[in-house]
């Protein structure tokens, strides 16, 4: 483990909205000084509720947008700054699968030419080559060879989110961000397409982003695991700290609302009251003290900064009195 | 309330067919439910499975060329299939509500929430509430309240697309209850919304259980969801119940091979490996069901009997299973399995 894959320093990106004519334009802060490092191979779960800056930050890791400000480092290189070139050059390093395989793929094209669309991109491959490299990695996905000629329409969720898997992988990226990639499959077949993740992760050694907002999955395929509330870490750290004694109370109440099914696994019902605040007019101080059940006078001022608390970095004030209460 | 004497609802042999004569394709095969008054019941299963086309038929929304046979489905002591249109329209979205899974596409976007909530009562309400618009106003604020919508005066003048997904489901629930329903089905209520916001739906939802005693049939495809909330439960696969059983019983000792399955599928019962024990395959679609048990080409113990007839549920009332070879406590298939599996003797792949 030299030097990592991937350096987030203070990425920020910020969207301007119109809020109507005559008014002000309105400033949403989508992602708000996010930092953390991703070794090569290894899984960084992203978790959070809808609107927390999840998917914005997978726009940044892929390169589809430029951030506002700070530093995305991908094998030693400041992709947020890098001229064309280099960008398209580090682009099919990372690679994405989306959450919803009914929408991802091309409904007009064959499965043979999804898969070998990228390569006739960005490869020289002649058509034979592609034919065998797709055939190759349908192999592995566990797409069957008769596939290969087949149009979306004629697969089930999950076979589509194979297809999916398999056309991320033919540039044989070294990280994929993976927003959702489970959240629209049944029970039964989200459990293949984990096992096929990991075993692909196995074998060709790539890294994972993978955003989620089911703990129970995270819990299962993350090494790492970072909890995002409205554009700011509140939460980061090994996954078994985590999930042994979750520091933020955002976390907590995460965790809480997560239903288990053996009655030992639920926690205590912390019901958390109310919603996520808009993000064009955040709270003052920690964004979450308006639903936070330890918040003090102090939370509505001064915003936390995250730091080291009991092995995880939080951003809480009051990170020492909540691990004290188990 | 009365108990098993008279149940609420009543539903025997239920059969929803789509497709045409020639070619029917059965969405929902020989169902039986029965409700009693203030019960929760879940039902899960996997996409396909014939949940909500079972919730349709009960609120009479299958329409042509769907067809709905039952040998009775009686609410409240009467069938509702043998009733006239004018006169099930009195019990349906009065006696029997309804929420959907995607609260903003079920309401309509052209009307305020106000207007949709007191046109609810307008048609179904108290005589005095489908007279008098200052008393609806009154009850939807009142509904408003009951639901926990802060802020209910200008949330009664908004419109949908300004609400939240959860705010929407709220308001979603108040108009299910404004008749104070005796029977409400929840199809999928929380599935499209965050978790800490399913956890307050789900909670409000069952306090209003509690409150004006109403029966719950809770439809979601989230084992966890209905562990926690109802008390019976009822496994569906491919249009066909496959158990039935009293929480937690049916998820700590399953009797059929599918919920065993479904159960072990989970990353929640896979903290300490590293693969998850995934079911093989996929839900048989339409028109490929094998022709013995349904579940024959997953199932980790099928043998010869399985793949060449249909087992019927079997077992004492409330705890029922569809398998030749029920699982023991211990997980294992009883009834001679071994003897007839002696020409596959592959255990390893078994799912416990």
């Amino acid at each position: 483990m030299s030097t990592p894959l991937l350096e987030v320093r203070n990425l920020v990106r910020h969207y301007t909205v119109s809020r109507g004519w005559l008014k002000p334009k309105g400033v949403v802060r989508a992602l708000d000084g996010v930092s953390f490092t991703l070794q090569q191979g290894a899984t960084l779960a992203v978790v959070g509720e809808s609107g927390c800056g999840k998917s914005t930050l997978a726009r940044q890791i892929t390169m589809i947008e430029r951030p506002t400000a700070g530093e995305l480092v991908l094998e030693g290189q400041d992709v947020a700054r890098s001229d064309r070139t280099t960008r398209r050059r580090l682009r099919p390093l990372v690679q994405m699968v989306f959450q919803n395989p009914y929408a991802s793929l091309n409904p007009r094209k064959k499965i043979g030419t999804l898969l070998e669309e990228p390569l006739a991109i960005n490869t020289r491959l002649d058509a034979r080559g592609r034919r065998e490299r797709a055939r190759a990695m349908m192999a592995k996905v566990g797409l069957r060879d008769e596939h290969y000629g087949r149009y979306p329409h004629m697969f089930s969720g999950g076979q589509r989110q194979r297809i999916a898997v398999a056309r991320a992988l033919m540039l044989h990226p070294r990280l994929v961000v993976a927003d959702e990639p489970v959240s629209a499959l049944d029970v039964s077949i989200q459990a293949q397409v984990l096992n096929l993740l990991m075993d692909l992760k196995d074998e060709m050694g790539m890294a994972y982003v993978f955003i989620s907002h089911n703990l129970q999955v995270v819990r299962h395929i993350a090494d790492d695991v970072v909890v995002m509330y409205l554009g700011k870490i509140v939460e980061h750290g090994r996954k078994e700290q985590i999930f042994a004694c979750p520091t933020h109370p955002y976390t907590r109440a995460l965790m809480a609302s997560t239903p288990a099914l053996s009655p030992a696994a639920r926690r205590e019902r912390a019901a958390l009251r109310g919603e996520l605040p808009s993000p064009l007019d955040p709270p003052p101080g920690c964004a979450f003290h308006r639903r936070c059940p330890y918040a003090i006078e102090r939370c509505g001022i001064e915003i936390p900064r995250l730091r080291p608390v009991a092995g995880v970095e939080v951003a809480c004030h009051r990170a020492e009195e909540v691990v004290g209460t188990v | 309330m009365n108990d098993a004497a008279a149940p609420l609802l009543d539903i025997a042999g239920l059969t929803v067919t789509f497709g045409t004569g020639a070619r029917p394709f059965v969405a929902l095969d020989h169902v039986d439910l029965t409700m009693q008054a203030g019960e929760v019941v879940g039902c899960v299963g996997e996409s396909g499975s014939g949940k909500t086309v079972m919730a349709l038929a009960v609120m009479g929304l299958v329409d042509f060329p769907g067809r709905v046979q039952a040998r009775h489905m009686r609410f409240g002591g009467r069938d509702l299939l043998t009733l006239s249109n004018r006169e099930r329209r009195t019990i349906i979205g009065k006696d029997i509500a309804m929420i959907f899974q995607d609260p903003l596409a079920s309401l309509n976007p052209c009307y305020t929430v106000g207007y949709q909530l007191s046109e609810t009562l307008r048609i179904h309400g108290t005589p005095e509430e489908r007279s008098s618009g200052r008393v609806r106003r009154a009850r939807a604020l009142d509904l408003l309240q009951q639901v926990e919508i802060p802020d209910r005066e200008t949330r009664l003048g908004a419109y949908p697309h300004q609400l939240s997904g959860g705010m929407a489901q709220r308001v979603m629930i108040a108009m299910a209850i404004a008749c104070r329903p005796r029977l409400l089905i929840a199809d999928e209520p929380s599935t499209a919304l965050d978790v800490t916001v399913q956890a307050q739906i789900l909670e409000l939802l069952l306090r209003l259980q509690r409150d004006q005693g109403m029966a719950l049939l809770l439809i979601t495809h989230d084992l966890a969801v209905v562990a926690e909330t109802a008390r019976r439960v009822i496994v569906m696969y491919a249009g066909q119940q496959v158990e039935t059983g009293p929480v937690p019983d049916i998820f700590e000792h399953p009797r059929n091979p599918y919920t065993q399955a479904l159960l072990a599928a989970l990353p929640e019962h896979n903290l300490d490996r590293t693969r998850l024990r995934a079911i093989p395959g996929i839900v048989p679609g339409p028109f490929d069901r094998p022709q013995g048990c349904l579940f024959t080409p997953r199932c980790a113990y099928a043998v010869a009997r399985c793949r060449e007839q249909r087992p019927e549920l079997d077992g004492p009332p409330g705890r029922q299973s569809r398998c030749f070879f029920p699982l023991d406590a211990s997980g294992r298939p009883t009834n001679d399995w071994s003897a007839q599996a002696s020409d596959l003797a592959d255990l390893t792949s078994a799912p416990r």
